[in-house]
């Protein structure tokens, strides 16, 4: 959406007399003050949302002492050892590995499920539809936590407390409702003559969905998958919930467990804490284009 | 003959085919969504323990909800978060907005580095803000001192009355970014054209806003009040649990915090049901509330 703006917002009108201003062309039409006061403000914001987590980055290679005597200031040396002692101490490797297995499990399974539902609800003519389209989007305006309770009693009745694949079940049910509904605009947003000639030509529904629509909507997977990833992958109060084996936390939860349990060592606080979401960072950096894109259009969409 | 026998093998009509498509989000969906929304409400008529026999106690449950002080002062706390988060992060978003799309170099990098705090867990965004707000060496505090402002140090999560404030403004960092795209998406499609001729006219920067900006802009901004609604009431947990747990004494509390410890502290299911759909009550009814008044608006315009 961003990145073709310039093809949508209509040329600006050259201003007159543009020999005197040349300037003016140079900044696009904006005077030398208002470009200062936009960046000067846009710098302000970079500084309170960097600052911190280039704080993090420099805390995690002092020293215990050195964090506390020396707040702002870069490192004096490099305490690499920090990592190794925060990933043996907070059990980084095991958190990682089951962050991994329930989020991968639970957007495997929320694709899985979400699309074909999304196929029937959009190209499918049946009875009834309208009443399940209904249900999706009421569905959609109940938030979950509101029934944590109840949810915790039958995933407990159905032995799931505890279980990787039980918590990534749960996630992808209550991630159910919004990807239907996004995947199903994607559905709708094709030509219905692409399926019809398909279907002359004796391919079946399976197929279809298949062969033919699901690579024309992989943006709208690429949305759901993104929307899932961020909303499972820092999940902190389902985990809470579910997960009460140490074994088994996830990567927020083993976080907090791991502040809560060791008084002050916050070298080793900031080591854990860049080793887990610098990761994400890198990828959100590398991906921001698309990421982005696909935010807004969805947004634009609703 | 033949056709239909081969048809009804082939299984290809619509009916069946939806059948089988929406079966596995109706297992999934009834058994995760449905069914513990509706058995939640009988829960919340009981009072329970989680092991033995439910007691069917009518709405006594609701009842003991409005003379609970702590349960009212859980729902002042969240009140008072769900409209400054609206606020703060509307209002901020759209001034970030107008600043990102008034810059001509560096934007995309700009509009990148301030969305980064959106894709951290609360869990991390937590536990570095209570690094920052920590009274002896947290940064903030560090930072007064070197403007010369050490009057204004504060126990910023340890003060009951400030503690509340101080978690709100951990939320609006975390989000900000995301609020500032979206308002720059919808910015984007306002033309140039209208500017210039307000410009021309001798309409001043402020004219410009109130005049061009924000009518044009209505629609996503109520579109965003409302979508963020529910969330700003219930997506609160993470950010309490990490930072206080509700406290300097319950100063904190959100209903979401009492909820849970009321279940699983207190060992009370039923009453601590109870108030997730109280909660529900008032988010679907501070939509209803606050549509009306778009409605409205939106006839006087």
């Amino acid at each position: 959406m961003m990145e073709h703006h310039s093809s949508i917002r209509p040329s600006r009108a050259q201003p007159p007399f543009a020999s005197r201003l040349f300037w003016k062309g140079l900044f696009a039409g904006r005077s030398v003050g208002e470009l200062v006061l936009v960046y000067g403000l846009l710098a302000i914001v970079l500084v309170e949302t960097l600052y911190p987590l280039f704080w993090v980055l420099s805390g995690s290679l002092k020293t215990k002492e050195e964090v506390i005597a020396n707040v702002w200031g870069l490192p004096a040396g490099f305490a690499w050892q920090n990592y190794t002692e925060a990933w043996r101490v907070a059990g980084i490797g095991a958190r990682i590995l089951n962050s991994v297995v329930v989020t991968a499990t639970a957007l495997a399974l929320l694709l899985l499920v979400a699309t074909p539902a999304a196929y029937a609800l959009s190209r499918l003519r049946f009875r009834g539809r309208n009443v399940i389209l209904a249900l999706v989007v009421a569905a959609m305006l109940i938030p979950p936590q509101v029934m944590a309770i109840p949810l915790f009693m039958t995933v407990r009745d159905l032995g799931l407390v505890n279980s990787r694949i039980g918590i990534a079940i749960i996630h992808a049910a209550s991630n159910l409702p919004l990807s239907i509904f996004i995947l199903r605009s994607f559905f709708l947003s094709l030509p219905a003559e692409l399926e019809d000639a398909a279907r002359i030509d004796g391919a079946s529904r399976l197929q279809i969905l298949g062969k033919v629509m699901l690579p024309l909507i992989r943006p709208g997977l690429a949305l759901v998958t993104i929307f899932g990833f961020i909303e499972i992958w820092n999940d902190f109060f389902l985990a809470f919930l579910l997960l009460r084996d140490p074994a088994l936390q996830t990567i927020p939860l083993g976080l907090v467990a791991f502040f809560q349990q060791y008084g002050s060592m916050w070298n080793l606080y900031f080591a854990a804490l860049a080793m887990t979401t610098l990761p994400v960072i890198i990828v959100f950096v590398l991906m921001q284009k698309q990421f982005i894109a696909g935010l807004t259009a969805g947004a634009v969409k609703s | 003959m033949l056709t239909r026998i081969t048809r009804i093998i082939r299984r290809d009509d619509d009916a069946t085919v939806a059948a089988l498509m929406l079966a596995p989000a109706a297992i999934l969906f009834s058994l995760f969504f449905l069914w513990p929304f509706l058995r939640g409400l009988w829960i919340s008529l009981t009072r329970w323990d989680g092991f033995s026999a439910p007691v069917f106690i009518g709405f006594a449950n609701y009842a003991k909800l409005l003379g609970d002080k702590l349960f009212l002062g859980a729902l002042e706390n969240n009140l008072i978060f769900v409209v400054l988060i609206l606020l703060l992060k509307n209002v901020l978003g759209l001034g970030l907005a107008i600043l990102l799309d008034r810059a001509i170099f560096l934007r995309g990098p700009i509009r990148a580095a301030v969305f980064i705090p959106v894709t951290l867990s609360f869990a991390a965004t937590g536990l570095l803000w209570s690094w920052i707000y920590n009274p002896v060496f947290g940064l903030l505090n560090a930072a007064l001192d070197g403007l010369g402002l050490s009057a204004l140090k504060m126990s910023w999560l340890g003060d009951a009355d400030i503690a509340l404030y101080s978690i709100i403004v951990v939320d609006v960092w975390k989000w900000l970014g995301f609020h500032a795209v979206i308002y720059l998406a919808g910015l984007q499609t306002i033309p140039d054209e209208l500017y210039e001729a307000a410009r021309i006219d001798g309409a001043g920067a402020v004219k410009r806003f109130r005049h061009i900006t924000l009518p044009l802009m209505m629609p996503v901004i109520l579109i965003n009040i409302i979508l963020g609604l529910s969330g700003a009431f219930v997506r609160n947990f993470d950010i309490v649990q990490v930072l206080t747990q509700g406290g300097p004494n319950h100063a904190t509390e959100v209903v979401m915090t009492y909820m849970v410890k009321t279940a699983f502290q207190d060992g009370n299911m039923g009453y601590a049901s109870a108030m997730g759909y109280a909660l529900f009550l008032i988010v679907a009814l501070s939509c209803v509330l606050l549509l009306g008044l778009m409605r409205r608006s939106k006839v006087e315009m």
